[in-house]
C-alpha cells in the first residue's frame, strides 16, 4: 500500500490535469434546489431584454429536461459557474466534456468524438473565438438532450438536415429537393444519406482539405458507401455500378491518381442538389449535359455531342453497346494472339530443353 | 540475273560434283538443264532433298567442329543500317514512356500505379510525358513511311517484308520441326516469319494506337463533330490495345531477342546492327547463301563487315 500510494496520487493528478474539470459525483438532484432555480426560469415569461430591444427568452422547459437523458442531474452540475443566487447575469457556456471523457467515473457516454470535433471546421473556428460555430449543445439539444437513436433527437438521421440547416439555410434548401432529401425527409427512408451520412459527424472538415471526407480525393469513396454495392443500386433503379464506372474513365483514373482538377461524382451530379437523370432539374439530365460539362476549366463549349452516348460505361456489361463490342473484340484479339505466340515460345522452349536433354552439343 | 545460276542450280551442280561424280562444267550443264526443265514441284522436291542433305553434313562436321561459332571465322554481316537502327531505337524509347505512363491508368488501383504516376510527375503531369513521347512515336512513324517510300534501302526491305505464302509454309514447318516431326528447320530469307509478323504488328498497333490517342489527346475538339459514343470507343481501343501491344513486346518480342537462351540476356544486333555469320548461316541461310554466291548484292542485302569480329 505504501508503494502504491504516491502511484495512485500521482494517477490521479496526471487524470486531474487531463481533465481540468473534476466530474461531479452522481446524485440525484435535491428537488428543493431544482425548485430553486425554477423559481425563476421556470416562468414562462422569463426573459432578458437587451438593449437593442431583442428578447432572450430564459424559461427553461422543466418537462424536456425530465424527458432529457440527463434528468437525473441537477442544473448546477452542467451550470457550474452558479455559486450563488443570483448568479451573474451572463453564465459559461455549458462544457460537456465535464463528464463526457474517456474513463469518466459518472457512466457518461465516453466522447471519443471530441478529438475529432476540435479538428473539425466547428471546432477550429469555435476555438478561434467564432460564438456563431457550433457547439455541442447547439446540435445536440440543450436541455432536450435525447440519445441520437430517439426519434425526437435534434441528430436523428431524418432530423440531422434540418438541424445543420438552422445555420447552413441555402444547402438545406438545396437538399430537401434532392433526390436523397426526399426520400429521407419525405419518405423517411433513412437509408437515404442525412448530411452527418456523406459528411461525417464531429470531424466535418471543409471539401477542400484532403482529409474531408468530401474532398475531391474521397468523395467517390464517400459515395461508394451505398452506390459501390451493387444490391444498393439495384434497389433503387440504378443499373450499373456508378461508383466502380467511374473509377475507370479518365475522370476517375486521375481522380484515383490523386488529380483534384478533374471531375468527380459532385462535380457532375452536383454535391446537395442530387436527382436521378431523368428529372429535367437534374444536372446529369441529357438537355443539362452540356451545361453541366461546358463549366469553366472543364469543356468550354461542350454541345449536345456531349450527351450522345452512355455514362458510367461497363465494357464487360451488354449495356454498354459498342463498348461492349469493341471490348469483346480486344478481349478475343489479345488472347487468341498471346496463345498462339505463348504456344510458339513454349513448343521452341521444349524443342531446345529437348535437344540439350539428349546432350546434343548443337544448337538449333 | 538471267545469266547467273541460280542458287538451287549451284546447289545441284555441287551436289552432282561431289555426291555423283560429274566433273565441274559437266555437273553445272546438268544442273541448269535441270533446273529449267524440271517441273516447279520436282524443283521444290530436289531443293528439300539437298537441303535434308545439307544438314546432314552440317550436323556431322558440327559434331568434329568444337565451335560452330569460332568455325565461321568470326565473319560478320552489316544487318541493320543506321537509319533502321535509330528507328527502332526512338520507337523503343517512346514505347517505353509510353506505357510507363499509360499503363497505370489502366490499373489505377494498383498502389505501384500511383507511384509510377508520381515518378514522373503526377497525374496533371505524366499526361505531358506521355504527349511528348507519343509524338515521337508519331515522328518515327512518319519517318519509316518515307523510308520504306523514299529509300533504296527502305523499299527493298519493305519488299522482303511483305507476306507470302512462303511464310505460313515456314511457321508450319517451323512447328513440325518444335514437334519433332521433321529434323529440318524452315530456311529463312533475311526476314522470317516470326519477324515478318513482328513488322506487321506494329503497323497494327500503330494505327489503333494513334488514331484513338488522336481522339482523347484532341477531345474537346473532336467531340465538337463527333459524338461521345466516338471518343468512348477510342477510350476502349487505346487502352485495349495498349494491353495487347505491352504484352506482346514484353512476353514475344522479349523472348525472341532477350530470353531465348541462344539469345540471353539479349541480341546485340539492335544496336551494332551485326550479325555473326554463323547466326546468320542459321537464321538467314537462303540469305546468306545469296550473299556468298557472289550475285550482286541487292539494297537490302546484309553485307560482310570487313574487319574482324572476333570475340564479342
Amino acid at each position: 500500500m505504501r508503494t502504491l500510494a504516491p502511484l495512485a496520487s500521482a494517477a490521479l493528478a496526471a487524470a486531474a490535469a487531463a481533465q481540468p474539470v473534476p466530474a461531479p459525483t452522481p446524485a440525484p438532484p435535491p428537488a428543493a434546489e431544482v425548485r430553486q432555480c425554477g423559481i425563476c426560469h421556470g416562468r414562462r415569461e422569463f426573459k432578458q431584454v437587451d438593449a437593442d430591444g431583442t428578447a432572450r427568452t430564459l424559461w427553461v422547459d422543466e418537462r424536456e429536461l425530465r424527458r432529457s437523458v440527463h434528468s437525473k442531474w441537477h442544473c448546477i452540475d452542467c451550470h457550474a459557474d452558479v455559486d450563488r443566487i443570483p448568479h451573474p447575469a451572463r453564465l459559461a457556456k455549458v462544457n460537456c466534456q465535464r463528464c463526457h471523457f474517456p474513463g469518466n467515473p459518472v457512466g457518461a457516454p465516453e466522447d471519443v468524438n471530441y478529438e475529432g470535433y476540435v479538428k473539425s471546421v466547428h471546432g477550429r473556428l469555435r476555438l478561434a473565438g467564432n460564438l456563431k460555430a457550433p457547439a455541442c449543445q447547439d446540435c445536440h439539444g440543450a436541455h432536450g438532450v435525447v440519445k441520437h437513436t430517439d426519434p425526437a433527437s435534434q441528430v436523428h438521421p431524418t432530423r440531422v438536415p434540418a438541424t445543420c440547416g438552422r445555420c447552413h439555410v441555402q444547402i438545406f434548401a438545396e437538399y430537401t429537393t434532392s433526390a436523397h432529401g426526399i426520400s429521407l425527409l419525405e419518405k423517411g427512408n433513412t437509408e437515404a444519406p442525412s448530411c452527418s451520412a456523406c459528411h461525417g459527424e464531429h470531424g466535418i472538415l471543409p471539401a477542400k482539405e484532403n482529409a474531408s471526407a468530401v474532398s475531391a480525393t474521397h468523395i467517390p469513396e464517400t459515395c461508394s458507401t451505398c452506390h459501390g454495392m451493387t444490391e444498393f443500386n439495384l434497389r433503387y433503379g440504378i443499373p450499373i455500378n456508378p461508383v466502380r464506372t467511374f473509377r475507370h474513365t479518365f475522370h476517375g483514373i486521375a481522380n484515383e491518381l490523386g488529380s483534384a482538377r478533374v471531375a468527380n461524382c459532385a462535380s457532375c451530379h452536383t454535391a446537395h442538389n442530387v436527382l436521378s437523370a431523368s428529372d429535367p432539374r437534374s444536372t446529369v439530365n441529357p438537355a443539362n449535359i452540356p451545361t453541366t460539362c461546358g463549366r469553366a476549366g472543364c469543356h468550354p463549349g461542350a454541345n449536345a455531342n456531349y450527351a450522345r452516348g452512355r455514362f458510367h460505361i461497363d465494357p464487360s456489361s451488354r449495356d454498354a453497346g459498342i463498348i461492349y463490342w469493341v471490348a469483346l473484340f480486344f478481349k478475343i484479339l489479345t488472347i487468341s494472339t498471346l496463345a498462339g505466340l505463348g504456344m510458339h515460345i513454349l513448343l521452341d522452349l521444349a524443342k531446345k530443353l529437348r535437344h540439350r536433354h539428349h546432350g546434343a552439343a548443337t544448337r538449333d | 540475273m538471267t545469266d547467273q545460276p541460280s542458287h538451287l542450280e549451284k546447289a545441284i551442280a555441287e551436289q552432282l560434283h561431289s555426291a555423283h561424280g560429274l566433273d565441274l562444267e559437266a555437273a553445272a550443264r546438268r544442273a541448269a538443264d535441270m533446273q529449267h526443265r524440271l517441273a516447279p514441284r520436282f524443283a521444290t522436291w530436289v531443293r528439300r532433298e539437298l537441303t535434308i542433305l545439307e544438314s546432314r553434313d552440317r550436323k556431322r562436321s558440327r559434331a568434329q567442329a568444337p565451335r560452330p561459332r569460332a568455325a565461321a571465322g568470326g565473319r560478320e554481316f552489316q544487318r541493320f543500317s543506321l537509319n533502321v537502327r535509330l528507328q527502332h531505337a526512338v520507337m523503343a524509347v517512346s514505347v517505353i514512356f509510353l506505357i510507363l505512363t499509360g499503363l497505370p491508368l489502366k490499373f489505377s488501383d494498383l498502389a505501384i500505379s500511383k507511384g509510377v504516376i508520381n515518378f514522373f510527375g503526377g497525374p496533371d503531369v505524366s499526361p505531358i510525358v506521355h504527349r511528348v513521347a507519343a509524338s515521337f512515336l508519331i515522328f518515327v512513324g512518319l519517318w519509316h513511311l518515307a523510308y520504306i517510300a523514299l529509300t533504296r534501302e527502305g523499299r527493298a526491305h519493305f519488299m522482303l517484308l511483305l507476306p507470302r505464302p512462303q511464310d505460313a509454309r515456314d511457321a508450319w514447318q517451323q512447328i513440325n520441326y518444335f514437334l519433332g516431326r521433321t529434323d529440318q528447320r524452315p530456311r529463312f530469307d533475311k526476314f522470317s516469319y516470326v519477324e515478318k509478323f513482328d513488322y506487321w504488328a506494329v503497323y497494327w498497333g500503330m494505327v489503333i494506337m494513334i488514331g484513338s490517342g488522336t481522339v482523347l489527346w484532341f477531345t474537346n475538339q473532336f467531340l465538337k463533330v463527333f459524338p461521345k459514343w466516338f471518343t468512348d470507343i477510342a477510350k476502349e481501343a487505346h487502352s485495349d490495345e495498349a494491353l495487347l501491344a505491352t504484352l506482346a513486346i514484353v512476353i514475344w518480342h522479349f523472348y525472341n531477342v532477350h530470353f531465348n537462351p541462344h539469345k540471353f540476356p539479349m541480341n546485340p544486333t539492335f544496336i551494332t546492327g551485326r550479325i555473326s555469320e554463323q547466326e546468320m548461316i542459321e537464321e538467314h541461310p537462303l540469305e546468306w547463301e545469296r550473299i556468298t554466291s557472289g550475285a550482286p548484292l541487292g539494297p537490302a542485302d546484309s553485307r560482310p563487315v570487313e574487319e574482324k569480329g572476333g570475340q564479342r
